[in-house]
C-alpha cells in the first residue's frame, strides 16, 4: 500500500516536473517550436475546415431534403439521376406523362394521402415596375403543401377550383414577394397583379420563407395552378407527378404506382417501366456517396500531413534528446529510472503536437467560418471534430516522438554525463 | 557505526577500445567507515573518474564486489541501480550541472520527486536544504542569476536534500575560483564535522591535503592509502 503510494505521488511528480519541463524547454525554443509545429498546424487545420465544411453541407442538406417530404414519391419521365447518355435518350423518347395518368393515379393509387402534379419553368415577373429574371414557376395543384412541404405565410394556397377553374392566380415564395413589393407587409401584397411572362395573375398568397440549399434559394419561385400553367405556359411538357404516402407504406405505394402506370401507359409485360420513381432517398444516397468520398479525402490528407509533422517532430526531438544529453544524465545520476527520461521526451513531443492540433483546429475553423461567409456553403463542426483533431494530433506527437525518447532513454549515465 | 559503507574487494572494470582492452580499474580494494572523509586522488587516467562511476552506482564493475550500506550493487538491474543512487548517494559535480530552466528550489526538489516524496514534503525539505548550504534567499533564483560558488551550493544542497549515506564529489572546486573553492571546501568540512561520509575525488594534492585520508589510484590500481597530508605530500614529491 505504502510502496504503491510511493510510485504513484512519483509518477505523479514526473509528470508535472515533465511537463514543466518541456513547457520551459518549448518556450526556450520559440522559432523552432513554431516551425515544428507547422506541419501538423497545416494537417490538422486542412481536415478540420474540410471536416466542417462537409458536417455544414450535411446540416443543410438534411433539413432541407426533410423539407421535401420524405414520404413522397415523384412519378416523372426522367430519373433524377441519370447514368450514360443511353439511358438520358431512352428517357427522352419515351411518352410524356399528362393528366390520363395523374387522374387516374389520383383515383386508383389507394395507398396515397395526396397526390400533386407539377410543371415548372423559368419566367420572368413583373410587378409594380419591378421585374425579377429566371423565377422558378411551378404549376401545380391544392396538394402540393402535403406533397413538397412548405407553409403559406399571409392569404391563402390554391384551392382546388384554381386548378379546375385554370384561374390566373399565384402564391410567391419568399424571396418573389420581397423583391416585387420590397418593403410591404404580406397582406398587403394579396390582391396585386404579377405578370408572369405577359399573362397578369392575382397573388392570392405568400410563402413562409424555406431557405437555400447547396446554394439555390428555394425561395424565388411563384405557384400557379398547373391547368393555368398548362394554358398560359404550354402545355407540351411532361407532368411530374408528386404521391404523399403514410409513413411506412412507401414500398407499398411505389409497387401500387408502378402497376396503375404500367396499365395505363400499356407497357408490354416483357419491356422496363417507361416511366421513373424518384424519391429523394437516392440523393441522401447520392449525397452520402459524395461526402464519403470527401471524407476519405480529408483522411487522406489529414494523415498524411500528420506524417509529415511527425516526422518534424521527430527530428526536432532528436535534436532535442542530442542538445539535452547532459542533462538527461544529470537525472539519471540523481536516480531517474530510463522509464522517467521516456516519460518527459513523450510529454514534450506530445505537447508540440497538440499544440500545434490546438493552433490547427483554430485556423480550421476561422477559415471554414470564412468559407460559410464568403460563399453558399454553410459550416458547422461537431466537438467530436475538434477531440478528433487534438486526439490525432497529440497521438502523432507520441507515435514519433517515441523514438527519440527512447534514445534519450538508453542513454547510459556515465557516457550521458561527460558528453560536451 | 558498525558495517563499513563501503566495502570494495579486487573491483575491475575494463573496457574493449578498438581491438585493444583497457584495464581502467585493476584490482581495487579498500573499505570505507561511516563519517569518513576521504579524497581520492590520481593522474588523469589513473582510474578514479572510473572509480567513481562505480562507487557512484553509474556503472557496474567487470569483476569484483562491491558492497554499498550492505547491498551488494552487482548484478542490479538498471532500474534498481536507479533507486540506489537516488537514496544512497548524493552527487556534486565539477560543472555543477543544475538543470538551466529550473529554480534553485526546483532543483533542489528534483530528486525527492524521483523517489516520490509529496509535494508540500518536498517543498519543506529543499527549503531546509538550501538553508543549510546559506542559499535561503537564492531559492527562486535561477542557475544563471547565481554566482559559481552559489550554483556549487545548490548542488550540494540538491546532494543532501535526499538525505544519503555518501555524498560523492566529483573535481567540485575545478571550475571556481581559489576563493569560492575554498568556500565549498570549508562547507565540505563542516558537513564532514555534522556525521556525512564524503567521498571527494580530485587531482589537486592541495585539496586530498585537506582531507582526513586519501587513496591514490595509478594505472588503475591503488598505491597508496594514509592520512590526506602525507598522501598529498608525496604525490608533490613525485611530480
Amino acid at each position: 500500500m505504502r510502496r504503491m503510494r510511493e510510485g504513484l505521488t512519483r509518477l505523479l511528480g514526473e509528470i508535472a516536473e515533465g511537463t514543466r519541463i518541456a513547457v520551459f524547454a518549448l518556450l526556450g525554443a520559440r522559432l523552432r517550436t513554431s516551425l515544428t509545429t507547422l506541419g501538423i498546424v497545416i494537417g490538422v487545420m486542412t481536415v478540420i475546415a474540410i471536416v466542417a465544411i462537409i458536417q455544414g453541407l450535411d446540416v443543410a442538406f438534411e433539413a432541407q431534403i426533410a423539407n421535401l417530404g420524405a414520404h413522397t414519391v415523384h412519378v416523372s419521365k426522367f430519373a433524377w439521376l441519370v447514368r450514360g447518355r443511353g439511358a438520358w435518350w431512352e428517357m427522352r423518347n419515351r411518352k410524356d406523362l399528362g393528366r390520363r395518368e395523374l387522374e387516374v393515379v389520383e383515383r386508383e393509387a389507394s395507398l396515397a394521402t395526396a397526390v400533386s402534379p407539377q410543371v415548372r419553368t423559368r419566367a420572368a415577373l413583373t410587378a409594380a415596375g419591378h421585374q425579377l429574371e429566371g423565377v422558378l414557376v411551378i404549376g401545380t395543384n391544392d396538394r402540393y403543401l402535403d406533397t413538397n412541404g412548405g407553409a403559406v405565410a399571409s392569404g391563402r394556397f390554391l384551392a382546388g377550383t384554381d386548378a379546375d377553374l385554370s384561374r390566373p392566380t399565384a402564391v410567391l415564395g419568399f424571396t418573389v414577394a420581397e423583391r416585387l413589393f420590397p418593403g410591404i407587409p404580406g397582406e398587403t401584397t394579396l390582391h396585386r397583379k404579377v405578370r408572369i411572362g405577359a399573362r397578369p395573375y392575382t397573388v392570392i398568397g405568400t410563402m413562409a420563407r424555406r431557405g437555400k440549399l447547396l446554394g439555390f434559394d428555394l425561395d424565388n419561385m411563384v405557384l400557379i395552378p398547373y391547368t393555368t400553367f398548362q394554358r398560359d405556359l404550354g402545355a407540351r411538357r411532361s407532368l411530374d407527378i408528386a404521391v404523399a404516402a403514410a409513413p411506412g407504406s412507401l414500398e407499398a405505394l411505389q409497387d401500387q404506382l408502378v402497376s396503375i402506370l404500367r396499365r395505363v401507359r400499356q407497357v408490354p409485360p416483357e419491356k422496363k417501366d417507361d416511366f421513373a420513381l424518384n424519391r429523394q432517398e437516392q440523393f441522401l444516397r447520392m449525397y452520402g456517396q459524395l461526402t464519403g468520398a470527401l471524407y476519405a479525402v480529408a483522411l487522406g490528407v489529414g494523415l498524411i500531413t500528420l506524417v509529415v509533422g511527425g516526422i518534424g517532430i521527430m527530428n526536432i526531438m532528436l535534436v532535442s534528446v542530442t542538445e539535452r544529453t547532459r542533462e538527461i544524465g544529470v537525472r539519471r545520476a540523481l536516480g531517474a529510472r530510463r522509464r522517467t527520461i521516456l516519460l518527459q521526451f513523450l510529454i514534450e513531443s506530445s505537447l508540440v503536437a497538440a499544440l500545434g492540433g490546438a493552433i490547427g483546429t483554430a485556423l480550421g475553423l476561422s477559415v471554414a467560418q470564412l468559407i460559410a461567409l464568403l460563399t453558399p456553403l454553410a459550416a458547422a463542426v461537431k466537438p467530436s471534430a475538434v477531440v478528433l483533431g487534438l486526439g490525432f494530433s497529440a497521438g502523432a506527437g507520441l507515435l514519433f516522438g517515441s523514438w527519440p525518447a527512447w534514445r534519450a532513454a538508453q542513454l547510459d549515465p556515465v557516457e550521458a554525463l561527460r558528453y560536451e | 557505526m558498525g558495517d563499513p559503507l563501503i566495502v570494495v574487494e579486487e573491483l575491475h572494470r575494463h573496457y574493449q577500445v578498438g581491438g585493444e582492452l583497457v584495464r581502467a580499474l585493476d584490482g581495487v580494494s579498500f573499505e570505507v567507515a561511516r563519517g569518513e572523509f576521504v579524497a581520492v586522488v590520481g593522474q588523469s587516467g589513473s582510474g578514479k573518474s572510473t572509480l567513481m562511476n562505480l562507487v557512484g552506482c553509474l556503472d557496474t564493475p567487470t569483476a569484483g564486489v562491491y558492497r554499498l550500506n550492505g547491498s551488494e550493487v552487482a548484478g542490479l538491474s538498471d532500474d534498481a541501480l536507479a533507486d540506489l543512487r537516488n537514496r544512497e548517494i548524493g552527487f556534486v559535480f565539477q560543472t555543477f550541472q543544475l538543470l538551466p530552466r529550473a529554480t534553485a528550489l526546483q532543483n533542489v526538489e528534483l530528486p525527492l520527486i524521483y523517489r516520490g516524496i509529496p509535494r508540500r514534503e518536498r517543498r519543506a525539505r529543499a527549503e531546509a536544504a538550501l538553508h543549510a548550504v546559506g542559499l535561503a534567499n537564492r531559492m527562486t533564483h535561477r542557475p544563471n542569476e547565481l554566482s559559481g560558488g552559489q550554483r556549487q551550493r545548490v548542488a550540494v544542497a540538491r546532494a543532501l536534500v535526499g538525505e544519503p549515506s555518501l555524498l560523492l564529489a566529483d573535481e567540485p572546486t575545478g571550475n571556481l575560483d581559489s576563493a569560492t573553492g575554498e568556500e565549498i571546501i570549508r562547507l565540505f568540512g563542516e558537513l564532514h564535522a555534522r556525521g556525512h561520509t564524503l567521498m571527494l575525488v580530485t587531482h589537486e594534492p592541495r585539496l586530498a591535503a585537506r582531507c582526513p585520508r586519501a587513496l591514490r589510484l595509478s594505472d588503475g590500481q591503488l598505491v597508496a592509502d594514509g592520512p590526506g597530508l602525507e598522501i598529498a605530500a608525496a604525490g608533490t614529491v613525485r611530480a
